[in-house]
């Protein structure tokens, strides 16, 4: 089970925060709320990951979806506070070098 | 009568539709065997976690082919998890089609795509992975030894 809740803020940011496990289940709510928010002129996407308690292949397969949506958009996806755990899978799979974790929500998109 | 096992160690039977939300009764399998077992450490469990979830979900996805008819009910799994003294172990068992696949070629695809890291994920993760066919079912067995 997991709560997605979004949040839009001013400069066509999107601060998207699962509360929960990203598996194959959540995985397909989270790919269709991104694409959702991207299309509907949210282009610059945060997924905020501090209660993300669990992430897998698809929920990863997910927020890619979602990187790419946002940058064909003319925007971007940036990842924040991931646990230790949800961490571990961004650098298993490299995933890390593309979405680099940043520390707070706020400044994700300040550089 | 109740099977003696070791101090610490534990195991727990699901038997389920092959379907994604199989995979949430999973998780709560394993949250009860974590609940049974308290000094197993995170990084084990997270790590054994992980790969019982994405063999579990390519079984789901590809265990059963489109035509296969859910009618009938034979579109399951079976999953067996256990802590043992020095490793954690899980044996999923299904009654669907050979999985064709080489576990030694098995490689990280590209950054962009969206699919396909699951079993390259859970060979990062685990100690031993097996894929075997036996009585006409496929057999999954992973290993996770314990560090923590």
């Amino acid at each position: 089970m997991i709560e997605i809740e979004v949040d839009r803020r001013e400069g066509g940011i999107g601060v998207v925060v699962p509360k929960g496990r990203l598996n194959m289940v959540s995985a397909r709510q989270l790919k269709e709320l991104l694409g959702e928010l991207v299309s509907s002129g949210a282009t610059r996407v945060v997924v905020d990951l501090a209660e993300t308690t669990f992430l897998d292949s698809s929920g990863l397969g997910a927020i890619i979806a979602g990187l790419k949506s946002a940058r064909q958009a003319g925007g971007d996806l940036r990842i924040a506070r991931p646990t230790a755990t949800v961490l571990t899978v961004f650098q298993l799979t490299n995933m890390d070098k593309v979405l680099r974790p940043r520390d707070d929500v706020d400044t994700a998109f300040d550089d | 009568m109740t099977e003696e096992r070791p101090p610490g160690t534990a195991h727990r039977h699901l038997s389920a539709p092959a379907v994604p939300d199989t995979v949430d009764l999973a998780h709560h399998e394993l949250e009860l065997l974590w609940a049974e077992t308290p000094q197993v450490g995170d990084l084990d469990r997270m790590r054994f976690e992980l790969a019982v979830v994405e063999v579990l979900a390519n079984i789901v996805e590809h265990a059963y082919g489109e035509e296969h008819d859910d009618a009938h009910g034979a579109r399951g799994v079976e999953l067996d998890l256990a802590v043992e003294v020095d490793r954690l172990v899980a044996v999923l068992h299904d009654d669907g089609v050979r999985a064709e696949l080489d576990l030694s070629r098995v490689s990280m695809p590209g950054e962009d795509a969206e699919s396909g890291r699951g079993l390259a994920l859970t060979l990062a993760t685990v100690d031993e992975l097996e894929y075997r066919r036996e009585d006409g079912r496929n057999l999954w067995r992973l290993v996770c030894l314990r560090h923590s």
